[in-house]
């Protein structure tokens, strides 16, 4: 029996990241040979499939998985790229409440044998798409951008979390600008990290790489040129346990700092 | 008295914390007054009894949940602080599993943060370790302190007492209310603050000076 971990990332708010880094931290974990079945939770906009490129492939989906009119293994598309890697999509057609927590719960229990992790795409709001998404999952990962209605909502999640029984949350600070951090202008990590105190699993910074990335289907971590994709392949290795010191946000110095810790080595 | 503002913002969900009573008559007892503080703050309130680590018999929940319903009440859940007795767990508020009561003053502690959409209501003093975030609520019937930021809504004396005080480690609230008196910080001023604070009512007015121990 494999020892499986089902993550579920969320946010409360839309729009900051959750499914970008869904697709990017399956990708990421499949691409450590990891087996990994990634699930599109939001029912009426499905979106996984698409940053996936797997649009075109979807026969089934998850409400006919509960509803019985397939096999599980039917509906689940293999990606193009990794063998290791699989998207359940969510339903475009019907609603949120077509799937209900414990159908949810039945589902992850089901996937667990099979795959080292299932990561779970929750939906923006605190509804019952967000109760679906939670039901089954180990852990939770919060993503948030550093906006003050990003934290407050991220805040409110954690609260709820909680109450559901998931109180190991580690926290994804996704889109933050390097530069107007500097300046004063963006909320900076300590900021945020004040108010949600929570474990910090990584931060993203933006990267104009991760809307061609969408746009073309294709996860930014398999290219080598997206920093986004560079921080979350450490954030997969930090959940695979490995220790990796956090993606140096400090473009401009990211050189001298390097060239530092070797000073500091030879000493 | 501030009830009437306050009612349309306290119409979900209202926990008393029964955990320091330990025979049923003084939970009764104790319950039926702090639902009278309830109805005032508006009638659609959600009840929720935490028993702290009491074991109560199916009787005893049913004669607790007859008391809310006479109110004209919904009784939410029943919990104690060790795992919930009634109604699903999947519940938003969680209230402090970890809350102690000080004998002698009625005073619970709360070692937690209180999260966005979270609230935590008592007659008592209520002492905090840990933050009060936006969004989160806080109201006493006596004083509040907080051992950690306090950066929410904060109600002292609920009832009326302008006695109470409201202390902070950091005083930085969304708004701070004592007794029928409501406060909120002055718009495009920001001040740092980097020392414990207490605001208290002087001459009518909610006033925040350094805390002076």
């Amino acid at each position: 029996m494999m020892n499986s971990r089902v993550l579920v990332v969320t946010s409360g708010k839309g729009g900051v990241g959750k499914t970008t880094t869904t697709a990017n931290l399956g990708t990421a974990l499949a691409m450590m040979d990891k087996k990994v079945v990634l699930i599109d939770t939001d029912i009426g906009l499905r979106n996984l499939d698409v940053v996936m490129g797997l649009e075109n492939r979807i026969v089934f989906d998850i409400v006919d998985v509960v509803n019985g009119n397939c096999k599980l293994k039917q509906a689940l598309i293999r990606d193009k790229r990794f063998d290791g890697l699989c998207l359940l999509p969510a339903a475009q057609t019907k609603e949120k409440t077509a799937v209900t927590p414990h159908q949810m719960r039945n589902l992850t229990n089901e996937l667990r044998g099979e795959y080292d992790y299932i990561v779970v795409d929750c939906p923006a709001g605190i509804e019952q798409g967000f109760k679906n998404a939670i039901a089954g999952a180990d852990s939770a990962i919060v993503v948030a951008t550093p906006e003050v209605s990003s934290v407050r909502d991220a805040d409110r999640i954690i609260g709820l979390l909680e109450a559901a029984g998931l109180t190991d949350s580690r926290l994804i600070i996704n889109r933050i600008r390097p530069k107007m951090v500097k300046k004063g202008d963006m909320m900076d990590i300590n900021d945020i990290m004040d108010i949600l105190s929570i474990e910090l699993l990584g931060v993203v910074p933006e990267d104009e790489c991760i809307v061609i990335s969408t746009n073309r289907g294709e996860p930014a971590v398999l290219g080598n040129v997206s920093r986004a994709g560079e921080a979350y392949r450490r954030i997969a290795r930090r959940i695979l346990g490995e220790e990796v010191p956090m993606y140096s946000l400090d473009e401009s110095s990211n050189l001298m700092t390097r060239f530092k810790k070797m000073l500091k080595l030879a000493r | 008295m501030s009830v009437e503002l306050l009612a349309n913002g306290l119409n979900d969900e209202v926990v008393i914390d029964l955990s320091a009573y330990d025979s049923l008559e003084e939970m009764i007892i104790q319950l039926e007054k702090s639902l009278v503080v309830i109805l005032k703050y508006g009638k659609e309130s959600q009840v929720c009894i935490d028993t702290g680590i009491k074991r109560l018999t199916e009787r005893q929940l049913r004669e607790l949940e007859n008391v809310v319903k006479e109110k004209g009440l919904r009784l939410g859940e029943l919990r104690n602080s060790e795992n919930n007795v009634k109604g699903d767990s999947s519940r938003e508020t969680i209230i402090n599993p970890s809350s102690q009561f000080v004998e002698g003053a009625e005073t619970v502690m709360i070692c937690r943060h209180l999260r966005s959409g979270q609230k935590f209501f008592t007659r008592g003093n209520i002492v905090i370790l840990g933050d009060i975030n936006p969004g989160a609520e806080i109201i006493a019937g006596g004083n509040i302190l907080v051992m950690g930021a306090l950066r929410g809504m904060a109600h002292a004396g609920a009832m009326g007492n302008e006695e109470s005080v409201i202390a902070a480690f950091r005083l930085n609230p969304t708004q701070l209310r004592i007794a029928n008196h409501i406060t909120r910080a002055p718009d495009g001023e920001r001040v740092e603050v980097n020392s414990p604070e207490l605001a208290r009512i002087r001459a009518g007015k909610v006033v925040i000076e350094k805390l002076k121990i």
